[in-house]
């Protein structure tokens, strides 16, 4: 049974003129982590909120096609399992905490409080959140005294607590500087080696090329193209969504047929770097 | 797929955004209110956050956040609490004129300042007479006082006070909440339960989601 | 060194842990009562001036609750804000009605006033019993923090949805104030003032606080989703991580003997009159 199975889809949103999403049709198998791309305004959200759920019950619309969640139609869904079944992070990291608890213990706690995890239990699996993201010196802080990339951490955390299998991620960067940016990207990949299955909307071309096992790519609400993701970002589906390549892939393109070719399409350094260190040593 | 069913669903399962709504509505008669002193005005803008909410989401949330608002102004002032009362009714009246569409038009908006300052003067004066004898608190006390000694007898006196200050205070306040109605986004509306009335005179194209009960 | 402050920091650290897996203590035994036995016995403190004639009574209840205030450990906190609370609302009420209540026994004349004894004494009255309740209110404010009485309200059953919607409502204001302040500094660096005439100041107030609003409105659809995302409208029971211990029986044997004391005033008040 796939994860996701979305067939010829379109959404128009209640108070739009133009459909968000048009005739999509994708399916998403469990365990991998599916890097969503395209220019702004191409739907990337928009599938997100779909696959999640918040389609068409939070944000009202127009909805065609059939969509399955877990091998279920997404309408026989109660939204309160699904919202267990799918975590979700995203790109505020100011909107994503309660304000309700005074330390980041509590308020990663908090979920499990909503789903009636014993007090003993919630102990322990907030601990060993903590310990593996590596927030021991922020549990006592006050959450609403925290850095942009110290709340995304802990909006991470929180989700992480719940244990959901099933995670989408829209753009949960764009809000942080660099260094905070690596922090998340560090959650992101422990999280897909615990066998997670994720869907992960970003910009950060390089980084997605590092973590994605696929690609699904979109423009102005059509997906345009869904494979690994080495084959997707050294193709031209590239150049027709209009979203910037890795550097060294376009790099390596610039040398295709050039005495200096590579013998192989790199998307991340490491590949570059064994692509190219030969010839530095010989 | 068909739409019949999503409006009960959704209010079973997500159900609108009120409860967000409302501790920012508690939150912006706040702030108003401390903005206006900040600046020095001489009003009181610290009920825009109940008629917003009175008019984006009904009657009683309206209410519900002049009560919240009206109790934690009365931990350093408990005469205050007596006038919870006007707050409430400044809720109730702003979901009541929503449903007929008032807050769509400029004209009616600032038409409906008048039933306002209404019940924050005459209504308001009233209860300070009865209730603290002509004087309560604030500013507005020693303006009564003032014209008390002035010969003014203290029921008139309360009258002269308060009317023309509830006036001078709730026409900028319906202001700000037309105004604010007209900035806000398409999508947010779609959420709210009186959301549709300002849909509806957006975009005649627009699909409405009316209540169906 | 550097060991073993990185174990001192792992005994702090679970020592707050270990904290939550026993009832919540602000360690100190007034501030411990249950949440809304304090409420209820202070409200009773507050009410119990208004049936005993004079100004004695309601004098020694705004001691009383200084004197409690210290019990509980708060004095610090308390009693500068109280005494504050005494001359920006207090006294203004008594000199109001000392000032302009009509009376019989005039004491002097300054201008157009003519305070009389009656308006003094009524004054003085009115001006404490209201002390007492605000000293309620801000005692009990010091005393139980907002969170523990949300806890007692919902292990007695209320929704928490509405404990939801009282906590968010401080933070609320807390970051909608910081978005003024900041709106306010862009704006002036547009050229908005602040200061000067009326006028001035009056075209300064929408341009601030409507971004403000607006962003604070528009941010409503995002938090709903996040706590969504944490199982807010799951209808499984909850569960606590904080727990607040049962009240004490010395606890309602106090709550008793409160009121009690408002019981005997209103007797006391009725049986008094002729």
């Amino acid at each position: 049974m796939a994860l996701v199975s979305i067939h010829g889809v379109s959404f128009t949103y209640a108070y739009s003129e133009q459909p968000a999403l048009r005739d999509v049709s994708l399916q998403l198998e469990e365990g991998l982590l599916y890097g969503v791309i395209g220019t702004n305004a191409s739907g990337k959200t928009t599938l997100c909120s779909l696959i999640r759920g918040l389609i068409p019950l939070f944000h009202p619309g127009t909805l065609t096609g059939k969509v399955e969640i877990r091998g279920r139609n997404l309408l026989d869904w109660d939204p309160a399992h699904l919202a267990r079944a799918i975590g979700c992070v995203f790109e505020n990291p100011f909107t994503q905490i309660s304000g309700i608890k005074d330390t980041v213990f509590e308020e990663i706690a908090f979920g499990l409080e909503n789903i009636g995890v014993p007090r003993e239990e919630m102990i322990t699996r907030v601990l060993g959140v903590v310990e593996r993201l590596g927030l021991q010196s922020l549990i006592k802080k006050n959450p609403n005294e925290l850095s942009g990339g110290q709340r995304q951490k802990v909006a991470f955390a929180a989700i992480v607590a719940m244990e959901a299998d099933f995670i989408v991620i829209d753009e949960p960067t764009s809000q942080l500087d660099p260094e905070a940016s690596d922090a998340v990207f560090g959650i992101i990949g422990d999280l897909r080696k615990q066998g997670k299955s994720i869907v992960l909307v970003e910009h950060k071309i390089d980084l997605m090329a590092q973590h994605a096992d696929r690609i699904i790519v979109m423009k102005d609400g059509k997906v345009i193209g869904e494979g690994p993701t080495g084959d997707i970002l050294t193709s031209e589906i590239m150049d027709v969504a209009d979203v910037p390549r890795p550097e060294v892939t376009d790099l390596a393109l610039a040398l295709k047929g050039t005495a200096k070719a590579l013998p192989t399409l790199p998307i991340t350094r490491a590949q570059a770097f064994d692509a190219i260190s030969p010839r530095l040593s010989g | 797929m068909s739409q019949d069913n999503t409006f009960s669903k959704t209010m079973q399962g997500y159900g609108r955004l009120t409860i967000f709504m409302i501790p920012i509505g508690i939150a912006i008669n706040f702030v108003g209110g401390q903005f206006a002193l900040l600046l020095k005005l001489p009003v009181y803008l610290d009920s825009i956050g109940t008629i917003l909410v009175g008019a984006t989401c009904g009657g009683l949330p309206g209410a519900l956040v002049g009560a919240v608002s009206n109790v934690l102004n009365s931990i350093t002032s408990p005469p205050t609490m007596v006038f919870g009362i006007l707050s409430i009714m400044f809720g109730l009246l702003a979901g009541w004129l929503a449903k007929r569409g008032v807050f769509t038009s400029l004209t009616m908006t600032l038409l409906s300042a008048i039933p306002f300052a209404f019940i924050g003067g005459v209504l308001g004066a009233l209860l300070t007479i009865w209730v603290f004898g002509g004087l309560a608190v604030g500013g507005g006390a020693l303006v009564v006082g003032a014209l008390t000694a002035a010969g003014f007898d203290i029921n008139t006196a309360n009258f002269l006070a308060q009317v023309p200050m509830d006036v001078l205070d709730k026409v900028p306040t319906v202001l700000v909440v037309y105004a604010i109605l007209k900035g806000m986004p398409k999508r947010l509306f779609a959420k709210l339960p009186l959301g549709y009335i300002y849909l509806d005179k957006r975009s005649a194209t627009t699909a409405a989601q009316k209540p169906t009960a | 060194m550097q060991q073993d402050a990185t174990k001192e920091r792992a005994e702090f650290d679970r020592e707050f842990v270990d904290a939550f897996r026993r009832p919540v203590s602000q360690g100190n035994w007034v501030r411990d009562i249950n949440p809304l036995i304090a409420f209820l016995v202070l409200g009773c403190l507050a009410i119990i001036p208004i049936w005993i004639e004079g100004l004695i009574a309601p004098l020694a209840m705004c001691a009383a609750f200084v004197a409690i205030s210290l019990l509980a450990g708060v004095g610090r906190h308390f009693i500068p804000g109280y005494l504050k609370l005494f001359l920006a609302v207090g006294l203004i009420l008594f000199v109001l009605r000392a000032a302009f209540e009509p009376g019989d026994l005039v004491l002097f004349r300054l201008g157009p006033l003519s305070p009389t004894w009656e308006g003094v004494q009524s004054g003085a009255r009115f001006a404490l019993v209201v002390m007492v309740l605000c000293g309620a209110l801000t005692l009990y404010a010091a005393l139980i923090p907002a969170k523990y009485l949300m806890l007692a309200l919902e292990q007695q059953g209320l929704t928490p949805r509405a404990t939801y919607v009282l906590l968010t409502s401080f933070q609320a204001i807390t970051d909608l104030a910081k978005n003024v302040r900041v709106v306010m500094d862009a704006q002036k660096s547009r050229g908005i003032e602040t200061e000067g005439s009326i006028l001035t100041r009056s075209k300064a107030f929408f341009p601030i606080i409507a971004p403000a609003f607006l962003a604070a409105m528009n941010q409503t659809e995002e938090r709903a989703v996040a706590l969504d995302a944490r199982a807010f409208s799951s209808k499984a029971p909850h569960t606590r991580l904080v727990s607040l211990r049962g009240p004490r029986p010395w606890e309602f044997g106090l709550l008793l003997v409160a009121v009690a004391g408002v019981v005997v005033s209103i007797m006391g008040a009725y049986l008094s009159w002729p």
